[in-house]
């Protein structure tokens, strides 16, 4: 999936640790959902929608591409 | 107590369980050098046994703690040690039928070292596809 998690952090000039913490996992995993490396379950999905306080639609995008989609 | 802090915790538990396990390892293999007592014997023999089960333990909680990513790269790591071990054991089996292999080389206590490096060989390759 497309992320926007690197945008939304960097208006709130949150470094990967900071959003890390507030959400309870670590950088690396913050880092792998930002290069699109890792899909985030759907509660660490519901945790990040929160944090930023929009939807987890404006968040994650389906990757256009088909063959980066999971079957 | 916040991630970082909890991982580098369970790391340290590890190190030390990891240590305790290959002290207790290296005093069995270095007493049965010596000792020709069969009780004397199996007892070191079986002595880092529970100290390997106390570190696979170890391993299992800080597993169960970590973060989806961590468990993910810790099952992919399985997933590819599991094939690997199979395949190992497999090769080795049909040479031993081939050949016959030299037990002095190629007995139980070379191959389980084995094993663990193919859990490290795939750790190391989910560790590099999610960094």
């Amino acid at each position: 999936v497309k992320s926007r998690l690197k945008v939304l952090r960097a208006e709130k000039s949150w470094s990967q640790g900071d959003l890390a913490d507030r959400v309870g996992v670590s950088r690396q995993t913050i880092n792998a959902i930002e290069t699109e490396k890792y899909e985030p379950s759907l509660s660490l999905a519901f945790k990040l929608s929160a944090i930023f306080d929009c939807s987890i639609e404006s968040l994650f995008q389906p990757d256009p591409d088909p063959e980066h989609q999971n079957p | 107590m916040t991630t970082k802090t909890k991982t580098d915790l369970s790391g340290r538990i590890s190190t030390a369980m990891l240590l305790l396990w290959f002290f207790s390892y290296a005093l069995a293999r270095g007493i049965m050098e010596t000792a020709e007592a069969p009780a004397v014997r199996v007892f070191f023999a079986l002595l880092p046994i529970p100290f390997f089960i106390a570190l696979i333990v170890t391993v299992f909680r800080a597993i169960d703690r970590g973060d989806e990513l961590f468990r993910r790269i810790h099952l992919e790591a399985l997933a590819f040690a599991f094939p690997a071990t199979l395949t190992l054991i497999m090769v080795l089996g049909l040479l031993e039928l081939a050949v016959g292999l030299n037990p002095n080389d190629w007995s139980y206590r070379h191959v389980w070292p084995m094993c663990v490096m193919a859990y490290y060989g795939g750790w190391a390759l989910a560790m590099r596809k999610y960094k």
